[in-house]
């Protein structure tokens, strides 16, 4: 049987071809509909509330894939509000009315490169003349540095920064605290693994990531920690204990007396500027755009 | 046997729907920044060749050609096409979320993909295979059909990989600024495409 033998005129055949078109296109059109009923998914209307009041930076600082797995972890509550340094505070009182929750106080954070290797601490394994990123660098040997754990300073962080926060000199990052955002983009940039959020108010921190052995630190830097453990002895509070052969802070116990910065022997734990708790102008969803771009 | 090994390397190898054939340039230069994406990207074109092709061989040969149509199976393979990758989305969404969230997203791209369209197209005519091999109208079915189709959508994900790993490698590197990002991956994609033409030589059974 063929079909376009029944119209030997031109006319009845397109005539033909068009009406077996429209009958394939209503069939395969029911069908959809039909699949559509079938597996008809119930989206949570919260999950797309909670995205309007994001910031909509996608920066990942939260370990989500952008601000849509953000808000879809929120709204089954495996998420956490806190774990977004962008969005507002006003924004967040809105999600968290959303959700029901009540929103807890937080601090802002920041990051710190929790490092001090510059070219005249910690000297180099070798010459390094590949090219001058860190991923790079760090692929071959884990790096120049004579420190496995130190800042190699060809400024992957800086390039990442989204607010132009990080500077790099003498071979070491370092970031600008009244700037930063605290989005997260240079802790995932950095191959080293050695920048870390800190309260905005910390009066102290540790500005070394080290975690050998005292003897191999000193052989290798001449600012990094030996994990002798003088700091968490001295500290009246008890705000320091020692993990992996490094101090680490618990700042809710800490008052800043600075004891630990004047008994630490490598001048290690820095003491650092605390200005007025003024939070910079945090990202409006308005102005993401520019911020993507 | 060797109809089997032919079909396998040319799929895969002497015929890559990228590097020789051309087609899907479109993923093959858009999804591949990321080997996490271009892995999910390359899937999710494997199973949508392969369904297509399991459902638009029998449609060609015992409807289309039956009613003398089959000069309209280009629209009508659109047609088909575009509509399985609706379905099998809305399938994928209802039955696996995992896999929706790593396939999913690619699926609405490639429902008119040209490189999904060349491999339903192919098995409408003789298709010559490494080793002076024929597969014609009276050689040609469905099994070999739909293995032709699914070793060609692994033939894409092998380029798609190899070309998101250089150019995650890339990265490591300093680009003058001239042709950094796209100049550069087009350049990268014409050098997988050169080392692919060497595979022109494979023969089988000489």
């Amino acid at each position: 049987m063929n079909l376009l033998e029944f119209g030997p005129q031109t006319g009845i055949t397109i005539g033909i071809v068009a009406g077996i078109f429209a009958g394939v296109a209503l069939l395969i059109g029911i069908l959809i509909l039909i699949v559509g009923k079938v597996f008809k998914v119930d989206v949570d209307e919260k999950i797309t509330k909670i995205l309007e009041n994001l910031a909509g930076a996608n920066c990942g600082g939260c370990g989500c894939s952008g601000c849509s797995g953000f808000a879809a972890k929120l709204a089954d509550g495996s998420g956490n509000i806190a774990d977004c340094h962008v969005t507002s505070p006003e924004k967040k009182a809105e999600i968290a009315k959303i959700l029901g929750v009540e929103l807890k106080d937080e601090e802002r954070t920041v990051a710190v490169v929790k490092c001090l290797g510059s070219h005249e601490n910690c000297g180099d394994k070798f010459d390094y003349n590949g090219n001058q990123t860190c991923a790079a660098c760090a692929s071959l040997l884990g790096g120049n540095k004579l420190c496995s754990f130190g800042c190699l300073g060809c400024g992957d962080c800086k390039g990442v920064c989204p607010d132009g926060a990080i500077k790099t000199e003498n071979g070491v990052a370092s970031i600008d605290p009244d700037i930063c955002l605290s989005c997260g983009s240079c802790i995932s940039a950095c191959p080293k693994h050695i920048i870390d959020r800190i309260p905005a108010s910390a009066p102290v921190y540790v500005a070394c990531s080290s975690k050998c052995k005292g003897k191999d630190v000193i052989s290798a830097c001449k600012v990094g920690c030996i994990g002798c453990s003088m700091c968490a002895k001295a500290c009246p509070h008890g705000a320091i204990t020692m993990q992996d052969n490094l101090p680490v802070f618990d700042y809710t116990k800490c008052t800043g007396c600075l004891t630990c910065v004047s008994k630490c022997p490598r001048k290690i734990i820095i003491k650092r500027d605390v200005v007025a708790p003024e939070s910079p102008k945090p990202l409006e969803s308005g102005e993401n755009t520019e911020r993507s771009a | 046997m060797a109809t089997f090994i032919a079909i396998i390397l040319s799929a895969v190898l002497t015929d890559n729907f990228i590097t020789v054939k051309t087609y899907g340039i479109c993923p093959f230069l858009g999804v591949s920044k990321k080997t996490s994406s271009a892995v999910g990207m390359g899937v999710a074109v494997t199973l949508v060749m392969l369904i297509a092709t399991l459902v638009t061989f029998p449609v060609y040969w015992y409807v289309m050609k039956p009613l003398g149509i089959d000069f309209l199976e280009i629209i009508f393979f659109i047609f088909i096409i575009a509509s399985i990758v609706q379905m099998l989305e809305k399938i994928i969404q209802k039955i696996s979320p995992s896999l929706y969230n790593t396939m999913g997203i690619y699926l609405p791209l490639i429902t008119t993909n040209c490189a999904v369209l060349g491999v339903t197209e192919l098995f409408l005519n003789d298709l010559s295979l490494p080793g002076d091999i024929v597969l014609d109208s009276a050689t040609m079915n469905l099994g070999w059909a739909a293995l032709y189709a699914l070793f060609a959508g692994i033939g894409f994900t092998l380029v798609m990989v190899i070309m998101s790993g250089m150019r995650e490698k890339l990265n490591y590197y300093k680009t003058p600024k001239a042709i950094s990002g796209f100049p550069i991956a087009m350049v990268t994609a014409c050098f997988i495409c050169m080392a692919f033409m060497v595979f022109k030589s494979i023969t089988i059974g000489g």
